[in-house]
């Protein structure tokens, strides 16, 4: 439906606001028509990414091409991109009409020809029957559709997303995740989606990208990132609660954690040495016999628990499959399931396989 | 009870109130009152015998006068050129310092200057220093280009561009700074996906900077034009209304016709035309603005 594929290579971008290095050298490949997150915490580079992509920012250094074209210094509008601003940034004195309508204008789109394109994509994102109100008229939610009509009405090569659902409230989030993918799948244009929400990312990108501190951590599937993270700092940050972090010994196939022998099935032709074990605390169980433990607080969340406690000093989260009653301060025995334990190496931080 | 002291309490305050309603009443309500009276009376100090009530005399007596209409007529030039320039090159300016990364608040200082000057002051040093033949430093430029000597305040075209020029000189940095404030508070956001959208630099101040600051601009064209209206002092000050009656805008003619001709009674219809003209202008501008946006 687009005119072009839209895949897009960045390399080595670097980009500094005075002292601070806001993007520390990324590399980044982005598939044509993906459904593609930038995921990480605030002031991680995300958004100063997705706005190199978009050319509002120069990067200090690097290439950036779509489709095998240099595009580093190419204004916006060269570009072919459309984009929807975490506070939507639609002209507060044009009505919904005029708004989606606007960049057919600027791309001198006949006047005839503008109001069955205006309908249609306002028809996408179902606010047809607002075309004649302004932006102060709206509503947060229809706001927001609006801004996706203006992004979809010019049949953009790449559509970018900044924190699009940020300003919504839950319900509404939720509703307009699932309309977001509906709408990739049916314009299959490339998508780069900023968020600071994991779980945003997890559902709705085919692959993604975890900043922290001005570089990229990992890229992959969703699948990828939250069952194999490659580095200590994803498995700190994916998860939510994230993985548990204990300091172990990885010895014969097996992982001594608090004194505790875990036989690992898969992982045997290693030498011996410290490890950082992660496992997420729904891999971990009550049970009769295990590491011991003691609990410090239990938090009822309804159909799970979440049972935060300590080894030797260190806390340990848990996440019960079932709400039971167990006592603060109580010493349970904790079970961690041999094929879900993740080992990195506690100098280079990286992923043991 | 309760209402007593309801009472008690309204007229204490009424007391409060009443100095400066007293002053308010004898310094523009009485003198007000007093002009429209004195445009229906005949009150010539050089013919006091005619004295009296004169009716619509003096109002008649404009229809036909060619002082008025050429007074008005200069009144239109003069105002619509002023406030065209102030708002014109005060936008221009303001765009220009907006641009400036830092600093900006010494531009801020500087235009405030020509705004506290008063215009008496305005007019004589435009006179003395700017426009004087041969020496004035606005005739040293224009000779420079081989365009002059010009004779500025001394033949009449001249004379009514140089009272535009010193009026746009004093005020346009209020345009200014009313504008540039205006233009530093649009959401920045906003001229980003402007440029995503395609709109080129012209056309982004078009559609996008134009109707956002419109509040702003309507609100400068409005003040600009009642006081260009009734701009006095520095053309008294530079050319006195003349060469002849070539600056003479209804206020100076006005003030001709009483304070010179010493014709009270025709000088206060005359102050009279000016505020029915005024209100009529701001009250039209004021009209054209509520009525865009809602």
């Amino acid at each position: 439906m687009s005119d072009g594929k839209g895949r897009v290579t960045l390399r080595g971008i670097r980009k500094d606001y005075g002292s601070f290095q806001a993007l520390k050298g990324i590399d980044l490949d982005i598939e044509a028509q993906e459904f593609f997150a930038l995921l990480g915490p605030s002031g991680s580079g995300k958004s100063t990414t997705l706005r190199v992509i978009a050319g509002l920012e120069t990067p200090d250094a690097g290439t950036m091409t779509v489709d095998g074209q240099d595009v580093t210094h190419a204004e916006p509008g060269e570009r072919n991109v459309a984009m929807v601003f975490q506070n939507y940034a639609l002209y507060p004195h044009m009505t919904v009409e005029q708004n989606i309508g606007f960049p057919l204008r600027m791309d001198g789109v006949p006047r005839s020809q503008i109001p069955p394109l205006v309908l249609e994509a306002a028809r996408r994102v179902r606010i047809d029957h607002l075309l004649h109100r302004r932006p102060g008229q709206l509503s947060g939610g229809q706001q927001q559709r609006c801004a996706l009509a203006r992004a979809i009405v010019r049949r953009p090569r790449l559509f970018l997303l900044d924190e699009p659902l940020s300003n919504l409230d839950a319900q509404l989030r939720l509703e307009t995740r699932v309309e977001l993918k509906r709408l990739h799948r049916s314009l299959d244009v490339t998508t780069v989606y900023v968020t600071h929400d994991q779980e945003e990312a997890m559902t709705i990108a085919d692959r993604m990208a975890v900043f922290l501190d001005g570089e990229i951590v990992q890229v992959g599937t969703p699948d990828d990132v939250f069952n194999r993270p490659d580095n200590l700092a994803v498995a700190a940050f994916i998860g939510s609660p994230p993985m548990n972090l204990l300091p172990g010994r990885f010895e014969d196939g097996a992982v001594i954690l608090a004194g505790e022998r875990i036989a690992l099935t898969h992982r045997s032709e290693r030498a011996a040495g410290d490890v950082v074990a992660g496992i997420r605390p729904s891999h971990i169980r009550v049970a009769e016999t295990g590491v011991p433990a003691r609990v410090v607080l239990s938090e009822n969340l309804g159909e799970t628990m979440l049972v935060n406690a300590e080894i030797e000093g260190r806390p340990v989260k848990v996440r019960l499959p079932e709400v039971r009653r167990i006592g603060d301060g109580e010493t349970v025995r904790l079970v961690f399931e041999p094929n879900h334990i993740h080992l990195f190496d506690p100098q280079s931080k990286r992923r043991i396989d | 009870m309760r209402s007593a002291a309801f009472r008690k309490e309204g007229s204490f305050a009424a007391l409060l109130v009443a100095p400066s309603l007293v002053v308010l009443v004898l310094t523009t309500t009485f003198p007000l009152v007093y002009l429209f009276w004195s445009s229906f009376q005949n009150i010539n100090l050089a013919m006091p015998f005619l004295d009296g009530f004169a009716g619509l005399d003096n109002y008649r007596r404009m229809i036909g006068d060619g002082g008025f209409w050429h007074s008005i007529g200069l009144t239109a030039i003069y105002t619509l050129a002023t406030v065209v320039l102030q708002v014109a090159v005060g936008l221009g300016l303001a765009l220009l310092v907006l641009r400036i990364p830092a600093g900006q608040w010494m531009f801020r200082i500087v235009a405030i200057l020509p705004i506290v000057l008063a215009p008496v002051v305005v007019g004589l040093f435009f006179r003395t220093l700017m426009f004087a033949p041969n020496f004035g430093i606005l005739d040293f430029v224009v000779r420079w280009l081989g365009l002059g000597p010009v004779n500025w305040l001394g033949a009449p075209t001249p004379a009514l561009v140089s009272v535009i020029i010193i009026h746009t000189w004093q005020w346009t940095p209020f345009a200014f700074l009313v504008l540039l404030a205006s233009l530093a508070a649009l959401p920045p956001d906003v001229y980003e996906a402007a440029r995503i959208d395609r709109a080129n630099a012209l056309q982004r101040f078009w559609h996008i900077t134009l109707p956002l600051i419109r509040p702003a601009l309507v609100i400068v064209v409005i003040m600009r034009a009642m006081i260009a209206l009734s701009a006095f002092a520095a053309i008294f000050a530079a050319t006195g209304g003349g060469p002849g009656t070539a600056t003479e805008i209804l206020n100076l003619y006005a003030y001709r016709t009483s304070f010179v001709t010493l014709d009270f009674g025709y000088g206060s219809a005359l102050a009279v035309a000016l505020l029915v003209l005024t209100m009529i202008v701001s009250g039209a501008l004021f009209y054209m603005r509520t009525a865009r946006t809602s």
